[in-house]
């Protein structure tokens, strides 16, 4: 796999150059997250970091941005050396940044949230000229935005523009995007895009960190590929091709598509009749959805953070209480029984936010493996735990799963995302589930272990259990489900066969366009 | 009997007597406000209190100086606030046992230097309190100027407090900070802002309002020093800040019923009705309990109270 | 400033402690105590070496001063474990207190109930009594707790206070069980043959010991090898996921807080029919508080509390010959305590997290 080459820097060039790296690197206790990074931004650039999920990216993105340290190396502003020890430092040096996890206080306005960024100024907050410096940045690119809004009653795009204000309120020469398009339909994504070529004109340098490559082609002038901590190469991106990119960011050859075989699809097994839930501020989250799973069939649901699906799982392990509607399993009502019983009734679950609901992070791996199972009989012995099983159990699922740990009494908060996300599922399919519901299962997660996943959740599909699977990577959904259900507001907007499913329309009624 | 109760004098005197009991109440409620809207909760309040009440008292003794009594509290009750913030902001200890621990160091150091001090003696060591101060003109009135315009500079300290750390909490950009970091300590500071400091700040300002709490139970209204003589009034702090919803002005209103009742209970137990005392004195523990049943809302608690802020997170 | 020095070094977490980097610590902390003590002996005026000798002797100096230490020891065993089986599911009870006092009052109502002259009708009533005493107690904060969402910490100090005053009442006085013709606030004695056996020829240990070894022993097994103990545990790692997974936290909320206060109300029985023999507003000089310092210092270990309960205990005991001898009030033990506490908690964090420098950035 060869480098390209690094474009010469002529004189004229290096005038350009707003922001240089060398040889940074940054330390965690368990791993080398950025190893003697050097790499180099234009003003008035649009410029990509690529990987994979864990290869550095978004700690790089926090060495810039002053959050972190790094250990060793070099960054420089317009060719002076800066020393970067906080958030502070990196903003009077003009560099913003945008959150993959939005920095804003919830109950706040959004007014109030940017005055918060504001250092200099009176003792007594004076609103007025906040508004309207704040109304002239958002005619300027054309967004429409309630400053008195609290940031808990917009929308996730909306937020995200909460954060761009902030940034550009101030006044940035550099903003850095962390996967900005993570939770935006892809019409909100063509949006941002819009906004930020915009900037671009302006003379503002953008970093924006994705693992998608189809946005790195479609964005960006440059992009800097990392992989596992290492800089891999840094090109023109109307040089190179999406599978060369690809091949740079795993550093192996990439199979894009894993085969899924024809339709198993049997009787339905599960059925969800005009649910009903709220969410945690009390409202309607869950407005009247209508489902059937069926045996040995993947319904992906796509849908946009904030429209219901997070609810929708949780009444469906039984977290949430739903306030109208039924749900049946195997034609047995099986509506508001607690995550216990549901369990026992053969739903296996993969919460979408695996270390708060998925595991115990001070219990060691086999602890973790009979979460949840630990008053199974097989599991007692005259009413104590029955070490030896759970422990020989253990090692069968850590092998069969290829769970990486020091050992099975290792704590397993020390392991990485995806060997605890295969825990959950090894502990999940114990159950031999017949319904097993998936939500956001590969966030986060490398190359190697979701097409681990994408395997395992086929193999079950022919084994005849019934998946509900949330993605917000659409191409995920797409590749692995039989049929695609959109959920809009709390509602099903849209119901595809796979065949009919177009990536377009799909996007729209994510959005609210068009649909039932 | 009620008829004597509903006399003017000893309603006057009841509701007197409310203001001299919300005074302590209310300072180290408005400490703790200020101490949780930061995201700490301090449960040392009661410890903080007893220290403050015993450093006022013990350098009165030794000096006649009531200033420096007040001040010694001051201070005491801010080195306990520095240590409190240190444990939880520094060291990320667990804040609830950092607050029980205080507390139970209180009681014992208290104790120790008194009997140290004053060994085993039979006589009471005695103090002369904080007299009250009428404020001139406005004490004439009738009726509200006995009630309102006679008290001890203490509480009228402690009602200008309310608007004060109103007007803070809400009008000024640090306020605007607090209230920020004890919801989402991350936004903060990747705004550029130090959560650290702004927590030291108010920890430290919470210790010393609860020093003066404690300083105004001894030096400022009773004579004398006793072991324990906060009895509970720290705890109870804490629930008028859920009762108040963290809000400065619902907090002043929880504690001005609670003194209220405390002061009627009080006035009962002069009065000999057929009631064990016991149950009068349990009275305000017992209110108290139901009032956080119904504050099951707590709508308003800041969303990151009691969790350590820590910066690297690295998963 | 001392915030500069700050960021120049950081904290992570160990992810192998050594029992070195454990015992050591630990240590540490003890020293730290220790030599605040000394200061503390120093300001009120008496002789380092004296002080430390007459505690030290006091304590565990001789065959019989051993022995009152594992009497004291014995109510703290059972408060520690009360602590030690809330404190793992990180509930916060702080009502060992009230809930000794409420098994005790339990305890006492029943024995006049029975009126019984059956020795081991009487110990296995006194058991019974203290347990469910303590259990009731203890019970309301997790009905407060589960329906209207109040604080335990606030609830279970409240009900402290609460039960506090309601034995003063029941012994003043115009209550019901005051010994008629006497100047304190206590019962009349308790009869013979409810008393708890004693263990030993000529000394005051009595039956109570064994009932705080059997429970510690019971406790043990059921925090390591049941599964009680494992949703404990799960819950006080991570209450979301253990309720996600099946847990219910209400139902193990009620079944911890009746654990604990039945513990502590054992501790109330024990002193009432074991030691103190009457019931009095003296039966419990602080077991609670220092229950709960104790679980802390044994680092929430049901086996590590009886280590500690006998420790705490001769401290206590040492105290009585300290102010005899020296006159430092026996309240400085007090202080230690809550001192040890404080660096124990300190220890045990940089065990379990490193501090390391961050080399300059060039």
């Amino acid at each position: 796999m060869a480098t390209p080459d690094l474009p010469t820097i002529t004189q004229e060039d290096r005038q350009d150059i707003f922001l240089k790296v060398r040889d940074l690197t940054k330390k965690f206790p368990l791993v080398l997250a950025n190893d003697h990074i050097s790499f180099d931004v234009r003003k008035g650039e649009i410029h990509c970091f690529l990987g994979e999920n864990g290869a550095g990216k978004s700690t790089l993105a926090e060495c810039l941005y002053g959050f972190y340290s790094p250990d060793s190396g070099e960054i420089l502003i317009n060719g002076q050396r800066v020393r970067l020890n906080s958030p502070l430092d990196a903003i009077n040096d003009g560099i913003g940044m945008v959150h993959q996890h939005f920095m804003l206080v919830d109950v706040l306005t959004v007014v109030e949230n940017v005055m918060l960024s504001i250092h200099s100024g009176k003792i007594f907050l004076d609103y007025s000229e906040a508004e309207s410096k704040l109304e002239g940045l958002c005619k300027a690119y054309g967004v429409d935005l309630d400053l008195h809004a609290k940031i808990w009653q917009l929308s996730v795009g909306e937020q995200q523009w909460v954060e761009i204000l902030k940034a550009l309120y101030v006044g940035v020469n550099l903003l850095i995007l962390d996967e900005p398009t993570a939770s935006l339909t892809p019409q909100e994504s063509e949006r941002l895009f819009s906004v930020l070529q915009k900037m671009k004109v302006q003379g503002l340098s953008i970093i924006f960190i994705t693992h998608k490559l189809k946005e790195v082609m479609a964005v960006s002038d440059r992009v800097t590929v990392l992989c596992k901590g290492k800089k891999v190469a840094t090109v023109d991106t109307s040089k190179v091709t999406l599978e060369e990119l690809a091949t740079m960011m795993v550093g192996r050859e990439v199979l894009f598509r894993v085969k899924k075989t024809d339709t198993t699809r049997g009787e339905p097994i599960l059925i969800v009749e005009q649910l009903r839930a709220n969410n945690d501020m009390g409202r309607l989250a869950v407005d009247g959805i209508n489902l059937t799973l069926h045996h040995g069939e993947i319904l992906g649901l796509a849908g946009v953070a904030g429209n219901g699906l997070k609810e929708l799982f949780e009444v469906l392990f039984g977290l949430r209480k739903a306030t109208g509607g039924k749900i049946f399993l195997a034609g047995k009502d099986v509506t508001n029984l607690s995550p216990g019983a549901i369990k026992r009734k053969g739903i296996g679950n993969i919460p979408e936010d695996r270390f708060k609901m998925g595991v115990i992070p001070d219990f060691s791996v086999s602890e973790n493996l009979i979460l949840g199972q630990h008053r199974h009989t097989e599991y007692l012995r005259l009413g104590f735990l029955n070490e030896k099983q759970i422990r020989h159990d253990a090692e069968k699922s850590i092998s069969e799963f290829d769970i990486m740990t020091p050992s099975i009494d290792h704590p397993i908060k020390f392991l990485s995302g995806g060997n605890v996300q295969k825990v959950i599922l090894a502990r999940e399919l114990r159950l031999d589930p017949s319904v097993l519901l998936a939500n956001q299962p590969t966030r986060g997660l490398d190359v190697g272990v979701i097409e681990f996943f994408h395997q395992r959740l086929l193999e079950k599909r022919s084994m005849g259990v019934g998946i509900l699977l949330a993605s917000e990577d659409l191409d995920e959904l797409l590749e692995l489900s039989d049929r695609i259900a959109v959920v809009f507001r709390g509602q099903i907007t849209g119901l595809f066969d796979i065949q009919d499913a177009h990536r377009d329309e799909i996007g729209l009624l994510m959005a609210g366009i068009g649909g039932v | 009997m009620l008829h004597d109760l509903l006399t003017v004098t000893i309603i006057v005197s009841v509701l007197a007597s409310t203001l001299k009991i919300a005074t302590p109440l209310l300072l180290a409620a408005l400490g703790e406000l200020v101490t949780e809207r930061a995201g700490v909760m301090n449960l040392g309040v009661e410890g903080t209190m007893l220290i403050g009440a015993y450093a006022g008292f013990i350098v009165v003794f030794r000096t006649e100086s009531l200033a420096l009594g007040y001040l010694a509290a001051v201070l005491a009750g801010g080195i306990m606030g520095l240590f409190m913030v240190f444990m939880a902001s520094s060291l990320k200890v667990d804040q609830t046992v950092t607050g029980l621990s205080i507390n139970l160091f209180a009681t014992g150091f208290t104790l120790f230097l008194y009997r140290v001090a004053f060994g085993d003696i039979s006589d009471l060591p005695i103090i002369v309190p904080s007299g009250k101060i009428s404020i001139p003109v406005l004490s004439e009135i009738p009726i509200l100027g006995d009630i309102l315009f006679k008290q001890s500079w203490l509480t009228y300290f402690a009602l200008l407090m309310v608007p004060i750390i109103a007007i803070f909490l809400y009008k000024t950009k640090y306020g605007l900070a607090i209230r920020a970091i004890g919801e989402n300590p991350r936004a903060v500071d990747t705004v550029g802002l130090n959560v650290t400091k702004y927590q030291y700040l108010c920890v430290i300002f919470g210790g010393m309002m609860d020093g003066l709490g404690g300083a105004f139970i001894t030096i400022g209204t009773l004579s004398n020093f006793l072991p324990g003589i906060t009895a509970g009034r720290g705890w109870l702090a804490v629930i008028l800040v859920i009762a108040g919803n963290w809000q400065p002005l619902w907090i002043f209103f929880a504690t001005l019923v609670f003194a209220f009742l405390d002061a009627t209970q009080l006035q009962l137990q002069g009065f000999g009705v057929p009631v064990p005392y016991q149950l009068l004195l349990s009275l305000p523990f017992i209110i108290a309990l139901l009032v956080l049943m119904g504050s099951r809302a707590r709508s308003l608690a800041p969303k990151f109270l009691s969790k350590p802020y820590i910066r690297e997170v690295t998963k | 400033m001392i915030a500069d020095i700050f960021k120049n070094y950081k904290i992570e977490e160990r992810q192998n402690a050594s029992i070195y980097t454990k015992v050591g610590f630990f240590i540490l902390a003890i020293v730290m105590s220790l030599i605040i003590s000394f200061i503390l002996i120093r300001y009120a005026g008496a002789d380092v070496k004296d002080a430390a000798k007459s505690l030290f002797t006091g304590a565990f100096g001789g065959k019989r001063e051993l022995i009152e230490s594992l009497i004291k020891a014995t109510p703290l065993i059972l408060t520690g474990l009360a602590t030690v089986v809330a404190f793992k599911a990180r509930i916060w009870n702080i009502g060992q207190e009230g809930q000794l006092f409420a098994g005790a009052m339990m305890g006492y109502w029943i024995y006049l109930i029975a009126d019984t002259q059956f020795v081991w009708l009487n110990i296995i009533l006194a058991i019974i009594g203290g347990f469910i005493g303590g259990a009731l107690c203890g019970w309301i904060p997790a009905l407060l707790k589960v329906y209207f969402k109040v604080d335990e910490v606030l609830s279970t100090v409240i009900i402290n206070y609460i039960m506090a005053y309601f034995l003063s009442f029941m012994l003043s006085a115009t209550g019901p069980w005051r010994q008629a013709d006497s100047f304190y606030q206590q019962t009349p004695l308790i009869a013979d043959n409810a008393h708890w056996p004693l263990l030993f020829e000529g000394y005051r240990l009595h039956f109570g010991f064994v009932v705080a070894l059997i429970a510690a022993f019971i406790m043990y097994l059921i925090m390591s090898k049941t599964p009680l103990g494992y949703e404990i545990r799960a819950f006080g790692s991570n209450p979301s996921a253990a309720e996600a997974q099946g847990i219910s936290s209400s139902k193990l909320f009620m079944i911890i807080m009746i654990i604990s206060g039945g513990l502590s109300g054992l501790a109330g029985a024990g002193e009432l029919f074991g030691a103190e023999l009457r019931l009095s507003s003296r039966i419990s000089p602080g077991y609670g508080f220092t229950g709960i310092i104790i679980a802390m210092v044994a680092g929430l270990n049901p086996i590590g509390v009886i280590v500690a309960a006998i420790l705490f205990g001769g401290l206590l005991n040492g105290a009585v010959r300290l102010q005899v001898v020296t006159g430092v009030p026996s309240a400085l033990i007090s202080v230690i305590q809550a001192m040890v506490l404080v660096f124990v908690l300190i220890s045990r964090l940089l065990t379990s997290y490193r501090i390391r420098r961050i080399k300059n950035v060039a």
